[in-house]
């Protein structure tokens, strides 16, 4: 089968510093993934890199098709979204008008699988606050509001980068809840967290990042050795 | 309505603004008319400015060459052909006996204005922050510097001469409307709101979807439309060109106009060059010397430029957005009211799209239970 996501190789450097290595991973359809490890090593990076936001070297293959080239805008045309670390909403707009916005890339012809409605019921809380500018927000509500703005382009890949930095457990729980929903209709999701183990109770897969390099892959049902988790983590 | 009334404002303010810089300028003498149909064609160049640099917030410094082109060749095609076979022999062929009228010009102007700026964007718009500033920059240099030596395309380092002059008072007037009614229009379209999210957040714009490069280019044109259009405007104004005077001292002082006015709106463009217009022909007129009611000012030559340049200092201090704070007109007015009752809790909603808009799409994240 073929996976829906490659990455082959994948290195990227900024100026001298070289933030990733030598990364290859799958992401299958409808698959949960995460990609731990410490800060620098890479995480970002590498779905930066997958968007097209940075350039790269090596293969990035979407449905065995290199992307090669291609600018983020159309990644997100070709059914991949992605919510950035910080947030990144529209500040100045109301909630209502960031959602509008993430309905931009969807694909044509074909009914959404997610939709406003199903976002409403994943989300009921944003409606309380839809008329409100995004910028005003809390963090852990912005974070709802990136993810739902996400979402409406009704991806079949799902980037994230720490969803739970900075957000109050509470806050935490009610990402992770969402995501859990999000995977049960079979969007593929790669999640990028510095919270190993919370990312990897929630994937089925997991990879560990350190020095731009992957350390370790984890699978669910091999019993996860915490003890050599933790050197990979820290690159022992 | 409510944003109905506030639309109507956003277009009715400028327009009156222009109405009424019109209206005095035709009680004064035929001198001061002149520095009043100067206002207005700068203004108009300032306008071309601001549909780019306001929506996309990239500035460009090289929107003049976009204004030279237009004047050139408004310039050139209508001067007699005589005067041009004597004064520019080694002209083009075509260039030399092809005779267009004065309203052609005005459109020949922005057609090559639009046409320039599309091939420039082509090349430069992939770029972003500081290094498309500087590369807009050095199309302005080529510009200046085509222009200026090769003489089959233009009269070299003299003035192009004898260019019919036909931009009055009223005919700048007009000029100016049409490049604020283009730029209303603009404003309104998908592509102007998906470039000011851009503009807004980058990263974000480009993750959901939205061409920065292509919204940026469709923006890049237009404003190099209208600049090709004040570019004829202004040649029939002056009756002459010559390069230096679509160069650097006008990129400035039309930036700083913006700048002062606020980058960020069309009442902000359109104030700044008028409010500068005046206070900087005001300024040269004291300079020759000035009775204010029974007291007579000669003020040292060259202080008017000094003073326009501590007002931009002092603007760009203490109003970083403009004297217009980068509001439409009076749309802080219409935005202080409550949108509707049990969610007017938004004192300052200058969200770019309005609650009428945004309510078509079906989008009604509310709680299902």
């Amino acid at each position: 089968m073929i996976p829906l996501l490659r990455l082959d190789n994948l290195q990227v450097t900024y100026g001298r510093v070289v933030a990733v290595k030598n990364v290859t991973l799958e992401v299958n359809e409808g698959e949960a993934v995460c990609l731990v490890g410490p800060n620098g090593a890479g995480k970002s990076s590498t779905l930066l890199a997958v968007m097209g936001a940075v350039r790269s070297r090596g293969d990035v293959f979407l449905r065995g098709t290199s992307t090669r080239g291609l600018q983020p805008e159309a990644l997100a045309h070709l059914g991949v979204a992605m919510v950035p670390e910080g947030r990144h909403l529209f500040d100045t707009m109301s909630v209502k008008d960031n959602l509008v916005l993430g309905t931009l890339a969807r694909r044509r012809g074909r009914t959404p699988r997610i939709d406003e409605r199903w976002v409403a019921e994943l989300f009921p809380i944003i409606g309380e606050f839809a008329s409100r500018r995004a910028g005003l927000l809390s963090g852990g509500q912005q974070q709802l509001v990136a993810i739902a703005r996400a979402l409406l382009s009704d991806p079949d890949l799902l980037l994230l980068d720490e969803p739970s930095l900075g957000l109050a457990p509470v806050a935490v729980d009610a990402v992770f809840e969402a995501l859990e929903r999000i995977r049960a209709v079979g969007v593929a999701i790669l999640l990028v967290e510095q919270r190993a183990q919370r990312a990897t109770d929630f994937c089925e897969r997991g990879y560990v990042l350190s020095d731009g390099e992957i350390r370790l892959e984890v699978t669910e049902g091999t019993s996860e050795d915490p003890e050599s988790l933790m050197a990979a983590y820290f690159g022992r | 309505m409510r944003s109905k009334f506030r639309l109507v404002a956003e277009l009715v303010g400028p327009l009156a603004a222009v109405a009424i810089v019109t209206v005095f300028g035709s009680t004064m003498s035929i001198a001061q008319q002149g520095n009043v149909t100067n206002i207005l064609v700068t203004t108009t160049i300032v306008v071309a400015l601001y549909v780019f640099t306001g929506n996309s917030g990239v500035m460009s410094f090289g929107q003049i060459s976009f204004v030279a082109v237009g004047a050139f060749a408004a310039g050139i095609l209508t001067a007699p052909t005589l005067t041009r076979q004597a004064n520019m022999p080694s002209l083009f062929k075509f260039l030399s006996t092809t005779q267009i009228s004065n309203f052609d010009s005005l459109l020949l102007g922005a057609g090559l204005g639009a046409l320039f700026a599309f091939l420039v964007g082509v090349v430069l718009l992939r770029l972003s922050g500081l290094s498309a500033g500087i590369a807009t920059f050095a199309v302005l240099e080529i510009t200046y510097d085509v222009l200026s030596y090769w003489d089959k395309i233009g009269p070299g380092v003299m003035p192009v001469v004898l260019v019919p002059v036909t931009t009055t008072l009223v005919m700048g007037a007009l000029g100016l409307g049409v490049a604020i009614v283009v730029a209303f229009a603009y404003q309104r379209t998908r592509s102007c709101r998906l470039l000011r999210a851009t503009r807004e957040d980058a990263v974000a714009a480009q993750g959901i979807g939205i061409s920065i490069f292509q919204h940026r280019l469709i923006a890049f044109t237009i404003s190099g439309a209208i600049a090709g259009f004040a570019g004829a405007l202004f040649v029939h104004e002056l009756g002459s060109i010559s390069t230096g005077q679509v160069y650097i001292d006008l990129t400035f002082a039309t930036l700083a106009m913006l700048v002062v006015g606020g980058t960020g709106s069309l009442w902000g463009a359109v104030l700044g060059g008028i409010a500068l217009g005046v206070l900087e022909s005001f300024l040269s007129n004291a300079e020759n010397g000035v009775a204010i009611g029974s007291w007579h000012v000669t003020l040292p030559n060259g202080l008017s430029v000094v003073i326009v340049g501590v007002i931009m200092v002092v603007v760009l201090i203490f109003a970083p957005k403009g004297i217009s704070g980068s509001h439409e007109f009076l749309e802080r007015f219409f935005s202080h009211r409550p949108a509707k009752a049990g969610t007017g809790t938004e004192p300052e909603s200058t969200a770019k799209m309005t609650d009428e808009e945004s309510s078509e799409v079906p989008l009604s994240p509310r709680p299902t239970s």
